[in-house]
């Protein structure tokens, strides 16, 4: 496509109205060939980004970083760690309501989503594996598959703070790197 | 070289410059605008191939050939009973399948869920085309026809030649849908 733009006007000339209704055809030719609708939307684990801190021995902090125009859904959220347990039900905080032509009212997030979840058996310095299932769509209409993801994180030692957070996707590189 | 070609060949050379840039924001939008910059233009074909030789089994477990639809416009749509958006958009895909399917077109489901809640949907809808079941190995299916994100619905649309005509990530306009199947069909005038 790009080859041919550059080489025609070595071996003839064109007139200037031929030399820029080339490219353009081309641009419209590039743009519907095949047609493909698509909202710039993120990839799932952009749009919910996942992250865990250890709050202290004995409770980890899972969040979910929701981007701005999507949703997660309360009731589809599950954690679980290993090799500890949890110590209760982990405590969701209240969702904003959205009723649902089909499924009722439901409770959803948006923004920052924290969620403790304490740990028994848990030994201090040792390191746990928190599982996230989560379940999201975005406001353009579309919605996610169920997304597990896994992250460890590293109890801190009893008294010694919290520990670093752990994210579950990098920050997204530059075009330049 | 005299002055005068050396202008020549330096207005020559502006203008080649110019047309570099323009190649380029055409190929940047190529890429923006979808899969049109694919290397070798075709993969909506190979796409389309790769589609029609798919073979998924149906509500009742029976395994179907996509095949059997060639030569039709084809309407391939990716969905699941726990997608809103996907539940919202078909029963205009109901309405359509009733109004165009004597004139060659198909509609196929193809659900990212599981058989008993596909049937239960299916039955509250009245769905009067196939709907095929996926599971979540079908979220893959669709990425590898261009559901970038592989959310849902998806839609893929093969001309009767069986070439991709067109790719929808999410709800396609129930109007649009209507021109895009009138071209597609023969003696549309």
């Amino acid at each position: 496509m790009l080859a041919a733009v550059v080489v025609r006007p070595v071996r003839r000339r064109m007139s200037p109205i031929v030399a820029w209704a080339l490219p353009l055809a081309v641009l419209f030719a590039g743009a519907s060939a095949p047609a493909s609708a698509d909202p710039k939307l993120l990839e799932p684990e952009r749009a919910f980004a996942f992250s865990v801190q250890a709050v202290d021995d004995k409770t980890i902090e899972a969040r979910f970083a929701i981007a701005n125009g999507y949703y997660l859904y309360r009731e589809k959220l599950k954690f679980a760690v290993e090799p500890a347990v949890l110590a209760g039900a982990p405590v969701l905080p209240p969702g904003k309501i959205k009723h649902d032509e089909f499924f009722g009212n439901v409770e959803t997030y948006r923004g920052l989503l924290a969620v403790r979840l304490p740990l028994e058996g848990a030994k201090a310095g040792t390191t746990v594996t928190v599982k996230a299932e989560s379940q999201g769509c975005a406001d353009a209409g579309v919605c996610y598959p169920p997304q597990v993801q896994r992250l460890t994180v590293a109890l801190p030692a009893r008294g010694a703070g919290p520990g670093e957070p752990v994210n579950a996707t990098p920050a997204k590189k530059s075009w330049f790197n | 070289m005299s002055a005068h070609s050396v202008a020549v060949s330096r207005g020559i050379a502006k203008r080649a410059i110019w047309l570099l840039l323009a190649g380029v924001l055409a190929l940047a939008a190529g890429i923006y605008f979808g899969r049109g910059a694919d290397p070798g233009g075709g993969g909506s074909k190979a796409d389309g191939q790769a589609l029609l030789g798919l073979s998924l089994p149906d509500m009742q477990g029976q395994e179907q050939g996509l095949a059997q639809w060639k030569g039709k416009v084809l309407i391939v749509n990716f969905w699941a009973t726990w997608c809103v958006p996907c539940r919202e958009e078909m029963p205009e895909f109901v309405k359509l399948q009733q109004e165009f399917g004597p004139r060659g077109v198909q509609f196929v489901g193809i659900a990212v869920d599981d058989p008993a809640k596909v049937r239960d949907f299916a039955a509250e809808l009245k769905l009067n085309y196939p709907a095929l079941i996926g599971g979540y190995g079908a979220i893959e299916l669709s990425k590898s026809l261009g559901n970038r994100v592989g959310a849902l619905p998806y839609t893929v649309i093969l001309a009767r030649d069986g070439t991709v005509s067109r790719t929808q990530l999410g709800p396609i306009k129930p109007n649009e849908l209507r021109t895009i199947i009138d071209q597609l069909l023969p003696n549309n005038h």
